[in-house]
């Protein structure tokens, strides 16, 4: 419990210290908003012409952005630090981190909140209802719940990605673009039904990365559209479990790595 | 114009900085050619998705449609600016003293730089090229005429590319920062110039606005010359329109620049 406030003072500073610079921080969330609208501008620009992809229509392309979204912007808010990770460890910044006594993870965690990234999460929690109405969502109790939990799990799947290639950064130094990458793989591939790809490429995004569980198979659920899916439903059920243990796995690699940390001279 | 010849070993010095700084980013710079090649990909099975087998769509063949994307992808990536950034940094850090301290004119050192800086990244062509011809597809142009309007119009595009990038830099000026324009600004240009959605299918009044808009004529306006299908199907018309752009472009970012260059705060200085 103690930790839990220490956590939050310091997250609380670390929001002081982002709204002395005022401009920057207001284009910062606009920039968050035109990215991600561009990107579901680009499938609306598409559909405009073409009515439908792999079958879905643009309620229900629109819902599978909206989740997608929503859930991105779960993990980068408090996860924004990890972009300055090759940072810290080749200017020894990290050395912070380890004399301090809270886990290095949670001070990295509270050090800085994106809240740029805060634009992701209304962009897509706005999605998320205007199409949920447009597609015809069933929302029972069970079915909110569902939607709570996956939201969630596709925050840590996404989060687990993204800490499982920072502790690289205590190895190899430069891992920034690695990292970028594949954040800009989830967002091309991400808000799309996954069944457009080859059956090696759904292979791929299911099983060695957790991309399918993270929007795809949990709108399938919600949409109805269990039926058209390579995995048994069982399997997209389960989407928030997957992103759980993707999750503990990777921080214990962090930790693991992090042993590996060498100051650079001081 | 003798000024500028006797400043030529000056030039070419910015033009071996800008080389430098750009293989100095090396890892940063093979890591978003594979961004490019993901996005091509991507495009490549969307769209193959979304013509359903259909043989063409407003007489727009899936082939054509594919080729002009990887083609429209892999140009913008190759001649892609770094001015804005670099100009925002070097205001935000205080260093653009140090570009203003040389006798040179800056116009002239953010050109070299910006040429420094595409000559960097073309060695990296060589795996670029077959890579994204094997996830997206590739033709030769239109006809040996249409290959050499292409080679034309891919050359004013480029300087338009650059006048472009300058003047956002330029603007970093007033603003000092912020990368969140730079990346709004980006991402427009991307989308107007027509390399996620070819301009051929944009509704109607989106169309009208990317055709007022200069970023048709960084991507749109080459590509389709390349297939052979210029807008309104006169290629000369669309080379002239390109030489619009760079004149008004370049007027613009003179006078641009005369403002800019009266009001330098030395931030940290």
């Amino acid at each position: 419990m103690a930790t839990a406030g220490i956590c939050w003072d310091l997250a609380k500073a670390a929001l002081r210290a982002q709204m002395e610079y005022r401009a920057n921080f207001l284009v910062g969330i606009l920039a968050g908003v035109v990215w991600q609208v561009t990107g579901f501008f680009t499938i609306w620009v598409i559909l405009s012409r073409f009515h439908s992809i792999g079958g879905w229509t643009l309620g229900e392309i629109a819902f599978l952005y909206g989740l997608r979204l929503t859930a991105h912007g779960l993990w980068v808010v408090p996860f924004a630090r990890l972009i300055d990770m090759d940072y810290m460890v080749r200017e020894g910044e990290f050395d912070r981190f380890l004399i301090r006594p809270l886990n290095p993870m949670l001070q990295i965690i509270t050090s800085r909140l994106r809240i740029a990234a805060l634009g992701d999460l209304v962009g897509g929690v706005v999605l998320l209802s205007a199409a949920s109405a447009k597609a015809g969502v069933d929302w029972s109790p069970v079915a909110l719940v569902y939607l709570i939990l996956v939201l969630i799990g596709g925050a840590l799947a996404e989060a687990a990605l993204q800490i499982g290639c920072a502790a690289l950064s205590f190895r190899f130094l430069d891992t920034g673009g690695l990292r970028f990458l594949i954040d800009d793989a989830f967002n091309k591939f991400g808000g799309y039904p996954l069944k457009i790809f080859s059956g090696g490429m759904q292979f791929f995004l299911t099983w060695i990365v957790p991309m399918a569980f993270v929007a795809y198979l949990p709108a399938a659920v919600l949409l109805g559209r269990t039926g058209e899916l390579r995995v048994s439903p069982v399997v997209a059920y389960l989407a928030p479990l997957v992103g759980l243990i993707w999750f503990v796995a990777a921080w214990r690699i962090w930790s693991w790595q992090s042993r590996n940390y060498q100051s650079s001279g001081h | 114009m003798t000024r500028t010849w006797s400043n030529a070993p000056a030039y070419a010095e910015v033009v071996r900085i800008g080389i430098r700084s750009m293989l100095a980013y090396r890892t940063r710079f093979f890591f978003s050619a594979l961004q490019i090649i993901v996005q091509i990909y991507v495009l490549r099975v969307v769209f193959t998705s979304v013509y359903a087998g259909q043989g063409s769509v407003d007489g727009i063949t899936l082939r054509t449609t594919v080729v002009y994307l990887t083609l429209a992808n892999l140009q913008g990536f190759f001649s892609s600016s770094f001015l804005d950034y670099f100009i925002r940094s070097r205001v935000r850090e205080g260093k653009i003293a140090s570009e203003l301290a040389r006798p040179v004119g800056f116009l002239g050192q953010m050109l070299a730089l910006q040429i420094g800086s595409t000559l960097a990244m073309l060695p990296l062509l060589v795996v670029a090229f077959p890579l994204a011809w094997l996830v997206g597809g590739m033709s030769g142009p239109a006809s040996a005429g249409y290959g050499a309007l292409y080679a034309v119009s891919l050359a004013l595009a480029y300087v338009i590319i650059v006048l472009l990038g300058l003047i956002m830099g330029i603007s970093a000026f007033w603003t000092l920062e912020t990368t969140g324009i730079a990346m709004i600004y980006s991402l427009v240009a991307q989308f107007f110039a027509g390399a996620l959605v070819p301009l051929w299918f944009f509704p109607g009044p989106l169309r009208v606005v990317a055709n007022l808009l200069p970023f048709q004529a960084m991507g749109f306006v080459p590509v389709s010359i390349y297939l052979g299908l210029p807008d309104g199907g006169n290629p000369l018309a669309a080379l002239g329109l390109q030489c619009f752009w760079v004149v008004a472009l370049y007027l613009f970012a003179r006078w641009f620049w005369g403002r800019a260059h009266h009001r330098v705060v030395i931030q940290g200085g």
